[in-house]
């Protein structure tokens, strides 16, 4: 990636903002229009690369490609070498993008992450101040063990996941779209990190869990990973269309009785909602932010294109219902002590809630 | 602008199954109608085999017809709109929300529900299609919102081709029919088995007929009582308060406590205001009118001893004693003076005008005894007047007697029918016992064995007739008691008392189960009926001239008529016999 093309300065003035503002799919260029066929067949283009490279790992890379599509971000959280780091270098070979990988250390300060400005002499002699942007500026960024960060450092990527931009020196720094942060954490070494705080975790469109995976499959990675010939997963997408995908999947249709299903969901997160279970009541500090909502129902939306549909049904709600919620429902201290898992509570959430019906 | 093609062929593929799901309502909220009907059902059939229900037919058809009413309103109150059976078909044919979503967003868009738009859209692939294997038309313009719904409408509208026809179909739920069919199978029992409560409901229409009667009764006795009467006279206000028992009675006919605490209270009242010696008294107004006339006129001028026409005579008298020597003056003042006992019944003035007559025809004052005989015939025909009134009074506290009688006694008469049947061969309780057993001991009376007084237990009439039999051994020993305990309504003839007979004949006075005066009487009448009157009464030593006795009967059948409630006819007739034996 280029200075040029990471460096476009904006003032930081209202109406800067607002011809900044709205997704990051609106200042995108578009190389052609994108039909929803064509969505589908680049979606299973994409999926099918990388499935070639991440084996028995197809839940998780399906969720992940939903993420990408909904110009969200996702924590992925799993013990080491189950091939996180691996998935997000897979994805950002099979689209044509930038890609970035930050390890995160106690270390790490926010200027590591972000950029800084630099005393630096132009040709003229003249020394001027230039922003010297830092790894965040790409495309793909992976977070990796983003919970060994400070969280002052953690937190530099607030404004960066959020509004896709950068803010330093009073200047703001818009990111190029498609700009997909994945982060990884490992749940076991947890001496020496720094959770996330749950304004971070609320910025994260899924938060997927990495499994196991089985013997089988590790047959399979074993066999792929020690021959002479290892699988490289080719260029199928460029970010242009990803930002295509983006702005189509928003297009998707959804009923009213969706989307109110999508809303009971989240609301039943919360212990003094009408419709939460026993569960939520009991070990649930706070529920889900009205970000969950929104991750519901689009997530929903392009599980919906990516299954050849054209509308978000109440099967997509509860499809993506885990990854969406299942970082955004804080456990109170006997829900932790107790050892329930937010996707236990998500699951009862959604045994709760029923669809709208009729008979 | 017209409707898009491919959103009308999906109302119209919708359509029957709204109609199947309008069906299942139907039959699922009729499966619950039908539980809570039988439910309801066998309920009222038990609750009215515990508590006489007077509405339970019409009760328990008002149900089925509140149950067919609501089951209407409710069919037409649950048919389903195209988006809730596109709802039900999306979950029951696990569409993924295809329909509903398509009929929603025409809904939320009714620009998208037009026809071609010209962006593209081609809406002849939203052709009505079983098969799903045909591509769709990709045009190259953009994909926007509007080109994905109408992909969306074709995919419902391919989904809604694949719907299984037969979805949405009836569905008999378990449960309200269980319970119905349960509840079905208990009513048919608790309806066709005998019900005890029809008897009370029979009793109870019984009594309200029987109210009516009553009333019509009362109705003509306050008629009769009142007719061409005023103020003053008590017989008005008896009947005007009689009016307003007979209005109450019909307004309130099931009230029976109410009534018959009404009616007695009424009877009371008159019983109050009834001289107990009056018939005694009317009797020796009769008496004492006729012997009246035939000092008066020397002969047997009143036989119907007609104060008025004592009076008459009385007048004649009075004007003729100016030309009565002093002796037939003083032998006239004896003959008077001999009527003095029956003077002294018929009334304290009645007395003293005989007395001053008596005296001053002693004295030989024509003139004070012309005036005394006045105030004498008056005196007469004033006791007559009040004998009559006390008479009307004492008629109407009968009826109101015989009215409250047949009230109570109506709901139990058939019970005491039936058991006068049983009684009459020689067993049982009741009405035809209690006659049997006054009739036995008539005969043990007969054989100069028996008490003589106090038979028929709990039948005052009866038992007054019995104890003169029981005194006038010779005459029931003539008796035949043959079939004494055959029935109730022979049980008081059995003597062969000729006249008597006849004033018995009619009189079912006598003891019934309800009758305030009534006491049951007790088993063993059997035993008595072996002691046939044979006649050995014949050898008794009463026998005695009947001059000697007659008073005493006479003092006794007439305090027995005041003790006793006997219709006044029965009385008149009673005095008159006793009259017409008088010396």
């Amino acid at each position: 990636m280029t200075e040029q093309a990471i460096g476009r300065r904006t003032d930081d003035t209202p109406s800067s903002r607002s011809a900044q503002g709205g997704t990051a799919a609106a200042s995108a260029p578009s190389p052609r229009p994108l039909s929803p066929e064509a969505f589908a067949d680049l979606a299973q283009a994409i999926e099918g690369e990388v499935k070639r490279v991440i084996v028995g790992q197809d839940e998780l890379v399906r969720q992940t490609l939903i993420c990408l599509i909904a110009n969200g971000h996702a924590l992925l959280e799993g013990v080491p070498g189950l091939g996180k780091t691996l998935l997000v270098r897979t994805i950002s070979d099979v689209i044509d993008c930038s890609f970035n990988r930050i390890q995160f250390t106690p270390d790490l300060m926010p200027a590591d992450i972000l950029g800084t400005n630099i005393l630096a002499e132009d040709e003229g002699g003249t020394r001027r101040f230039r922003f010297q942007p830092g790894p965040i500026f790409a495309n793909l960024i992976l977070a990796d063990e983003i919970n060994r960060a400070t969280p002052k450092t953690q937190s530099a990527l607030l404004e960066a996941m959020q509004e896709q931009q950068v803010s330093v020196a009073r200047h703001r720094y818009p990111l190029e779209p498609p700009f997909f942060v994945l982060a990884t954490q490992n749940p076991l070494e947890m001496e020496g990190t720094y959770p996330l705080p749950e304004a971070q975790l609320d910025r994260f469109l899924f938060k997927l869990w990495v499994p196991f995976p089985t013997e089988e499959t590790l047959v399979t990675i074993i066999e792929r990973t020690t021959g002479a010939d290892q699988p490289r997963a080719g260029n199928v997408a460029s970010a242009g269309e990803i930002v295509e995908m983006q702005r189509l999947a928003r297009s998707v249709p959804i009923a009213a009785h969706v989307t109110a299903y999508a809303v009971s969901v989240l609301a039943a997160t919360h212990p003094d909602g009408p419709r939460a279970p026993r569960l939520v009541k009991e070990y649930v500090r706070y529920g889900g932010s009205p970000r969950g909502a929104q991750a519901l129902v689009l997530a929903g939306k392009i599980n919906a294109l990516l299954s050849g549909r054209f509308n978000v049904s109440v099967d997509d709600i509860r499809a993506v219902a885990l990854p969406a919620l299942r970082h955004r429902v804080i456990r109170n201290f006997e829900g932790e002590a107790e050892g329930i898992t937010p996707d236990a509570i998500v699951r009862a959430t959604l045994d709760a809630v029923v669809p709208a019906t009729v008979d | 602008m017209t409707l898009d093609p491919s959103l009308r062929h999906l109302h119209a593929g919708l359509r029957p199954f709204r109609r199947r799901l309008w069906s299942r309502r139907v039959v699922r909220h009729g499966s619950l109608v039908l539980a809570i009907l039988a439910v309801a059902e066998l309920v009222l059939a038990l609750f009215a085999r515990v508590v006489p229900l007077e509405w339970h037919a019409i009760t328990a058809a008002t149900l089925v017809l509140v149950a067919a009413m609501a089951l209407l309103l409710d069919g037409v109150r649950v048919r389903p709109t195209l988006a809730e059976a596109a709802l039900a078909l999306d979950r029951e044919q696990a569409l993924s929300d295809r329909l509903s979503t398509a009929l929603e967003i025409a809904h939320r868009a009714p620009g998208l529900a037009l026809g071609d738009t010209g962006d593209g859209g081609d809406p002849a692939s939203a052709r009505y299609r079983r098969d799903d294997g045909a591509s769709l038309d990709h045009p190259a313009s953009p994909g926007g919102g509007d080109r994905l719904v109408r992909l969306q409408r074709a995919d419902a509208l391919r989904a809604l081709g694949n719907a299984d026809p037969r979805a949405l179909g009836p569905r008999f739920h378990r449960r309200p029919l269980s319970v119905a069919g349960l509840a079905l199978v208990l009513l048919i029992p608790a309806v066709l088995l005998p019900n005890p409560q029809n008897d009370v409901l029979a009793q109870r229409q019984r009594t309200r007929e029987e109210a009516q009667r009553q009333a019509a009764r009362l109705d003509e006795t306050a008629r009769r009582l009142g007719e061409g009467r005023t103020a003053p006279d008590p017989r008005a206000d008896v009947a005007e308060e009689l009016r307003k028992l007979v209005r109450d009675l019909r307004d309130r006919p099931d009230d029976l406590a109410s009534q018959l605490a009404r009616l007695g209270s009424l009877e009371d009242a008159l019983r109050a205001r009834l001289d107990p010696g009056n018939e005694q008294r009317a009797s020796a107004v009769t008496s004492l009118a006729r012997s009246l006339s035939r000092v008066a006129s020397g002969t047997d001028s009143n036989p119907s001893a007609d104060p008025a026409r004592t009076n008459q005579d009385l007048g004649q008298l009075a004007g003729r004693l100016d030309s009565l020597s002093r002796e037939q003056k003083r032998e006239l003042a004896e003959d008077l003076a001999k009527l003095e006992t029956m003077a002294r019944q018929a009334g304290p003035e009645v007395q003293k005008a005989l007395q001053d007559a008596a005296r001053s025809l002693g004295r030989g004052d024509a003139d004070a005894a012309g005036d005394a005989l006045g105030r004498l015939g008056e005196a007469l025909e004033r006791a007559q007047r009040d004998v009559g009134i006390q008479r009307d009074l004492g008629r109407a506290a009968s009826d109101l007697q015989a009215a409250r009688r047949d009230l109570a006694g109506g709901q139990r008469r058939d019970q005491g029918q039936g058991q006068g049947q049983g009684q009459g061969q020689g067993q049982g309780q009741g009405q035809g016992q209690g006659q049997g057993q006054g009739q036995g001991q008539g005969q043990g009376q007969g054989q100069g064995q028996g008490q003589g007084q106090g038979q028929g237990q709990g039948q005052g009439q009866g038992g007054g007739s019995l104890g003169g039999g029981g005194s006038n051994a010779r005459f029931l020993g003539s008796g035949n008691s043959a079939g004494g305990f055959g029935g109730g309504s022979g049980a008081n003839r059995q003597f062969g008392t000729g006249k008597l007979d006849t004033v018995y004949a009619d009189f079912e006075r006598l003891g019934k189960p309800g009758d305030p005066s009534y006491i049951s009487g007790s088993g063993g009448g059997g035993q008595t009926q072996q002691g046939r009157g044979t006649g050995q009464g014949a050898n008794n030593d009463a026998l005695v001239p009947y001059t000697d006795v007659l008073p005493d009967f006479q003092d006794f059948a007439i305090t027995s008529l005041d003790r006793s409630y006997v219709p006044l006819d029965v009385k008149d007739y009673v005095r008159d016999y006793f009259s017409s034996l008088d010396p």
